[in-house]
């Protein structure tokens, strides 16, 4: 992500930014086209948990940490990502 | 000193420690309300996609917009102290504290035109989970707005520097924790069906 921004010429938290704006555009627009399914469904929260991701390595600061404490926030996201992954697959079952 | 800073810093989250364990029991909170919600859906499939087209996407939308906004106003804050640079530091906060006020607005008006149309916690299952898992993130947002106001005036009076900024970093992990658990209700609830 440095490596990008540096090539960009800009701050890593600002493509950080652009890139939470741009995936929230895109569950903006899926739920606007009348989009659904589980593929759909799937994909959306897929897009929920990378921006997850992005807000607990580059905003809290936690993809610079060492041991334990990087990782709380990729298991937050981890745990009901799957709960709700596999709550919505059943309901198409 | 410096030396133990830096070890410190590396070996342990930004702010004081006592903020992420309040953190953690929070997002705890949040991950078994939307399990709840995820799993309450499978018996209530039909109701909860008819009822999610009565909400206001477009809204919600801008809330999105508006919390990752601030979020990004929060980190240029932080980034702002550790160069020493108060006054932009105290600026960073209050574009923040604005862009949060827009979301209170914003989402004070959605529950005020369900008000309107007589939706209430015992509508229906769906409106009993929607408005008690938005309102009770929208109190979060209230609170980190105060803690970020604190950290602005703390801030503006020179209490923080370049070397001792832990509480702008534990205000800052707050907020960004209020912006994560919308980021995951926002297509959780408004989207996917």
């Amino acid at each position: 992500m440095k490596q990008l921004s540096d090539y960009l010429g800009i701050r890593p938290c600002t493509l950080v930014y652009l890139l939470l704006i741009f995936f929230s555009l895109t569950t903006f627009l899926v739920g606007q086209m009348g989009f659904s399914g589980l593929g759909m469904s799937l994909l959306v929260l897929f897009l929920a948990l990378i921006k997850g991701q992005l807000v607990g390595s580059y905003f809290m600061g936690l993809g610079s940490v060492r041991g334990l404490w990087r990782w709380p926030v990729f298991i937050w996201l981890f745990i009901p990502g799957i709960l709700i992954g596999m709550a919505f697959t059943l309901s198409y079952q | 000193m410096t030396v133990d800073r830096s070890v410190k810093q590396s070996n342990y989250p930004p702010g004081d420690l006592a903020i992420w364990i309040f953190i953690l029991a929070e997002l705890a909170v949040f991950a078994i309300f939307f399990a709840a919600y995820a799993f309450t859906r499978l018996q209530h499939v039909e109701l909860f996609n008819e009822y999610q087209l009565t909400l206001d996407r477009e809204a919600a939308l801008i809330n999105t917009l508006a919390l990752i906004t601030s979020s990004y106003f929060v980190v240029r804050s932080v980034s702002a102290i550790k160069l020493d640079d108060r006054e932009r530091c105290v600026h960073w906060l209050l574009a923040a504290l604005t862009m949060g006020l827009l979301f209170l607005i914003v989402k004070t008006f959605e529950y005020v035109q369900h008000y309107s149309e007589g939706v209430n916690l015992s509508s229906n299952i769906f409106y009993m989970f929607y408005l008690s898992l938005t309102f009770f993130h929208f109190m979060h947002v209230i609170m980190g707005m105060v803690i970020l106001a604190a950290i602005a005036v703390m801030a503006a009076r020179g209490r923080y520097s370049r070397q001792e900024h832990t509480g702008v970093e534990s205000g800052a992990s707050y907020w960004h924790m209020v912006d994560l658990v919308w980021l995951i209700l926002f297509p959780l609830v408004y989207v996917m069906r």
